[in-house]
């Protein structure tokens, strides 16, 4: 009986990404949002905090770079880490299948994000 | 083994409705959605500075959309209600010790907070700069 | 004197195979507890009522009901704190046996799949074992659970998923990790590090709220997720 037990999970590593971005969404997300997404469109600071220009300056360096990590990578296996057990929560899909996808979606969209840095940074 | 003869009445899928907790653990859960919206917006102005300044411009009229600000929002209300319950249960998780004695978890709450104005901070700095 | 009205879920399986609700009208007052309404029940009004019960003060974790949906020891709830009618049923995520008696049988193999006692086999095992006010310090607070199973009435995830080892089981095994006196952690962890050892756990949290002894299983469950995550990690060094 003890045997069929003995399976190791694979968690940790889906858990130590979902920590991690459950910190920088906790950290790092409200600042992102309430800058870039409020304040900027809704015109409540000058506009050219955001123009072009300056924005490809902020985005493609080295902060940027972090901010990417920190504001899209993490928190998007933060994110799929939830759906995907509040799938399982609502009795919806195999877990097996959900897992493949959520944290698919998770590694194509920041390998995307990466992506499109490394082309602003060329 | 057990020999389940009994009555076994099983979970339905509508569980966190019948108890405030759970409604309000499901609550907790589903802060990630506006955030995915936000994560999608940030790739897309992203691309969009690749394409070039009219890509961009376009991308600036999309964020202004009323609909794009209220779900962005909803986001900011998200983002602190997930950090609100993150906190709280970070010391739980792993409780802090200095020269063998635990760090009052009140005290860790509080500095994950100070941590998230540091960061406000930081972003009136960074997008203050020479404006 | 004044009366408050029971509401509690029946199942006779010789009758049924389904439960149905029963009313009573029991006299009360401010000590009088969910079990001593039971006990009055059973004596003066339907002596064919079944649930278990012993020592009527929160230590053989013998009494836990539903008590309006919330997981409770009946000994430990009193009338006075419910106004209306007061639902009982018996623990959920349980198959029931008959009225508010359930089968607790998952609950003990998950017990004793992780040794929730003291493995120390070195040489001079039959000298005590020392151990200092510090190092007790650290697993005090896990070390008071009763096995009632509120906790595993509270837990969603046990309720979709019975093998999951659950608050309980998994706080008894943390509770053992940290004790300075034992060396079975490496046995121990190749049942947390299971799917469905500490890793269906998703922090609902609710388990620490329904304890009737303050034990906070739900922190030493997502403890048990940093030791097997560490556990991984030394284990991909190891090789």
């Amino acid at each position: 009986m003890m045997e069929k037990r003995v399976k190791r999970s694979d968690e940790p590593i889906w858990w130590a990404l979902f920590s991690a971005g459950g910190v920088c969404f906790a950290v790092f997300v409200p600042a992102a949002i309430l800058f870039i997404a409020l304040l900027i469109p809704l015109g409540l600071l000058p506009a050219e905090t955001l123009d072009f220009e300056r924005s490809r300056g902020l985005l493609f360096s080295f902060p940027g770079l972090i901010f990417i990590g920190v504001v899209i990578c993490l928190p998007l296996f933060h994110a799929m880490h939830r759906i995907r057990h509040g799938l399982h929560d609502l009795k919806l899909g195999r877990d097996k299948t959900n897992k493949v996808i959520a944290y698919g979606a998770a590694i194509v969209f920041s390998l995307l994000a990466l992506l499109g840095f490394v082309l602003g940074i060329m | 083994m057990a020999k389940h003869v009994g009555y076994f009445p099983e979970l339905k899928r509508n569980w966190w409705l019948k108890n405030r907790y759970f409604t309000l653990y499901m609550v907790r859960e589903a802060t990630v959605l506006p955030l995915v919206f936000f994560i999608a917006c940030l790739l897309a102005g992203l691309y969009s500075l690749l394409q070039g300044q009219q890509s961009f411009q376009g991308w600036l009229q999309f964020m202004q959309n009323p609909i794009t600000i209220v779900i962005n929002l909803l986001a900011l209300v998200a983002s602190l209600f997930h950090a609100a319950t993150f906190f709280t249960l970070f010391p739980r998780v792993m409780p802090l010790r200095v020269g063998g004695k635990a760090i009052p978890a009140k005290w860790i709450i509080l500095g994950q907070w100070f941590g998230v104005l540091l960061v406000m901070v930081l972003f009136a700095w960074v997008f203050g700069r020479g404006v | 004197m004044t009366t408050k009205r029971l509401s509690i879920q029946r199942y006779l399986p010789e009758q049924s195979k389904t439960p149905f609700w029963q009313e009573f009208e029991v006299p009360f007052d401010d000590s009088t507890s969910i079990l001593e309404a039971l006990n009055h029940i059973k004596e003066d009004m339907d002596g064919s009522l079944s649930y278990r019960w012993s020592c009527r003060m929160a230590i053989c974790g013998s009494c836990g009901v539903m008590v309006n949906g919330e997981p409770k020891l009946g000994c430990k709830s009193f009338l006075r704190e419910y106004p209306g009618t007061i639902s009982i049923e018996p623990l959920a995520h349980f198959p029931v046996q008959k009225d508010l008696i359930i089968d607790m049988e998952i609950f003990l193999e998950h017990l004793a799949a992780v040794q929730p006692y003291l493995i120390n086999d070195s040489q001079d095992s039959n000298q005590t074992h020392k151990q200092t006010p510090a190092q007790l310090a650290k697993y005090l607070t896990f070390s008071d659970c009763i096995n009632c199973g509120l906790c595993y009435s509270a837990c969603p995830q046990f309720g979709l998923n019975p093998e999951f080892l659950g608050p309980a089981a998994l706080t008894l095994a943390h509770r053992y990790n940290l004790d300075s006196r034992d060396q079975g952690k490496a046995q121990r962890m190749v049942q947390l590090n299971r799917e469905e050892g500490v890793w269906t756990c998703t922090f609902v949290g609710y388990c620490s709220e329904v304890c009737p002894k303050s034990v906070d299983p739900a922190a030493a469950v997502n403890q048990g997720k940093v030791e097997s995550a560490k556990d991984l990690l030394i284990n991909l060094f190891k090789r």
